[in-house]
């Protein structure tokens, strides 16, 4: 976005989106893709929802800095996010990674910026927004912007309180009265919780606003002197620029509203489960049908959903759909799909019964099926009779099974 | 005294600046482009790089980020006629900014001063 300032300017804004995730811990969801591009809710990438955040903030520069098993991604993010206009300077567009400035992968969230200087050259922002597309919530970039003016800081961090178990995977956040940060601790269980209330710490999005020079200089510091395992904003940067800096942190107000903030990283395949199934609740506590914060993706071009035959008697098929989200192009063809969610083009045949479970993409559950707590990625064909969830030591022989008993079955998995 | 790689295209600059530097003790090996420095930089990393910014082929802003690249440790000093790149943000990476002259003791300073830092970062 270009803003015009209280005083006058107008002031370059850009995001730079980390998307180059591997999300080893949701395999085998992420065997073909990067994180983001990790189907949620029917119809959604992962990255839908920050791309959506971006747009929906007027945020319309934007560049998503992939690498590994990038192809999934690239086709959403071409085809499906090609809604900007060129003519205004608005942009999405996919960047792998360069090899000008290093000959390996990114090694952290900073490196990622560093060998990406020459993007930030190109456009030359004021402000530079550091997102992830791992992440899913819903956020009204601006509002830290104007925050970030405000105090004129050279960093801003949004930031969350969680519950004081989480800190040992997230960063922390010690705030003064007037929201500068004056310590933060990176994934350290024992890190300070917030004053009155010591259930809770403020752990830090990942959302991260800079001016864009003192972004440049410190990647690049970081880059000329951290050991390598500390090529990251949370590692090394933040901790660092807090002592010399304004740093500051930005509370988190959800454009969700409900009582309970929502930032998640879906970080397991359980926790990645549970979030698709709370979606199926009469009040999920994520809300996807608020009009006035829309989550778009890539436009679907599928007939209706459809259910058929509605027999009567106990031998009578009926196809039946019950507290479920289904996408367009399936047919429930006289099987019984309960606490469920459907993508795009899914058959569920005669006497099937699917429950609590994630059917993606042009999957066919065969007759007689009975699925119960599995994720099924796309483009499976069930036999018919298959029977999965129930038995956890056939499943484990044939299946990944999480902690909590979920059975993933992989994209494309040919039965004999 | 350092091992100092001077990539310089100007064959008469060559000479003057290298022997300035060895005037001060050091070793000086010369290059005169862009890919040479990173090869050069491959095979024997020196303890401090001089490096000349516009050039044929591959000037020296891309150079220095290529060297980086191959040793994230090397100090570079950018040694140039014009003051433009300074704002280049590749540019920032630099461990200093000088700007050519017939007087050389900005360069001999700029040398000593980053080759104490570099001296001070690896025995704090």
């Amino acid at each position: 976005m270009s803003i015009v300032t209280p005083h006058g300017p107008r002031l370059k804004v850009i995001a730079m989106v980390l998307a180059g995730g591997q999300g080893e811990r949701l395999h085998p969801l992420t065997r073909d893709r990067a994180k983001p591009a990790v189907p949620f809710g029917g119809i959604y990438r992962i990255i839908d929802f920050t791309l959506s955040n971006c747009v929906n903030s007027g945020l319309r520069r934007i560049f998503v800095l992939t690498q590994y098993k990038s192809s999934s991604l690239d086709y959403h993010i071409h085809f499906g996010w090609n809604i900007l206009s060129h003519e205004m300077g608005e942009f999405i567009r996919c960047i792998p990674p360069q090899q000008r400035t290093s000959t390996s992968w990114y090694l952290g969230t900073a490196d990622a910026i560093y060998q990406n200087i020459y993007t930030l050259e190109q456009e030359r922002p004021h402000l530079t927004f550091v997102l992830s597309g791992d992440h899913i919530y819903k956020m009204n970039y601006r509002a830290m912007l104007d925050a970030h003016l405000e105090k004129s800081a050279d960093l801003t961090i949004a930031c969350i309180p969680v519950p004081k178990e989480e800190a040992a995977r997230l960063g922390v956040a010690v705030v003064d009265r007037d929201s500068r940060i004056v310590d933060f601790r990176e994934k350290d269980p024992d890190a300070p919780t917030i004053p009155g209330s010591p259930s809770l710490c403020l752990a830090s999005m990942g959302v991260y606003l800079f001016n864009t020079p003192e972004l440049v200089r410190q990647a690049t510091e970081n880059f000329k002197t951290a050991p390598e395992t500390e090529r990251d904003f949370g590692k090394n940067i933040i901790p660092h620029m807090i002592k010399q800096r304004a740093v500051y942190a930005h509370d988190f107000k959800d454009e969700n509203r409900k009582p309970q903030k929502y930032w998640r990283d879906i970080g397991t395949r359980d926790a990645y489960w549970e979030a698709n199934m709370d979606l199926v609740e009469v009040d999920p506590l994520f809300n996807l049908y608020d009009a006035d914060w829309p989550i778009r993706t890539a436009p679907l071009q599928y007939p209706p959903a459809k259910t058929v035959f509605n027999e009567e008697g106990p031998a009578g098929r009926r196809g039946l759909v019950l507290n479920s989200l289904v996408s367009p192009g399936c047919i429930v063809s006289g099987g019984h799909v309960e606490r469920s969610i459907l993508s795009p083009n899914v058959r569920v045949e005669e006497g099937a019964r699917v429950t609590e479970s994630i059917i993606m993409d042009d999957c066919t559950i065969g007759r007689g099926c009975t699925i119960h707590q599995a994720i099924i990625d796309k483009a499976v064909e069930i036999p018919d009779g298959t029977q999965i969830g129930l038995d956890p030591e056939a499943d484990k022989g044939r299946y990944t099974v999480t902690t909590r008993g979920i059975v993933v079955v992989p994209r494309r998995m040919h039965y004999a | 005294m350092a091992n100092i790689l001077l990539v310089e295209d100007d064959k008469n600059q060559q000479i003057l600046f290298a022997e300035e530097l060895r005037l001060d003790g050091h070793q000086v090996a010369v290059v005169g482009s862009g890919p040479e420095a990173i090869q050069a930089v491959q095979s024997q990393p020196p303890d401090l790089v001089v490096l000349d910014v516009a050039m044929p082929q591959m000037d020296g802003i891309e150079a220095l980020g290529r060297i980086l690249a191959e040793n994230s440790r090397i100090p570079v000093i950018l040694h140039t006629a014009y003051g433009t790149y300074r704002e280049s943000f590749m540019a920032w990476a630099a461990d200093a900014y000088v700007i050519k002259s017939s007087d050389q003791s900005e360069l001999r300073a700029e040398v000593r001063r980053v080759l104490a830092n570099r001296a001070k970062a690896k025995n704090p």
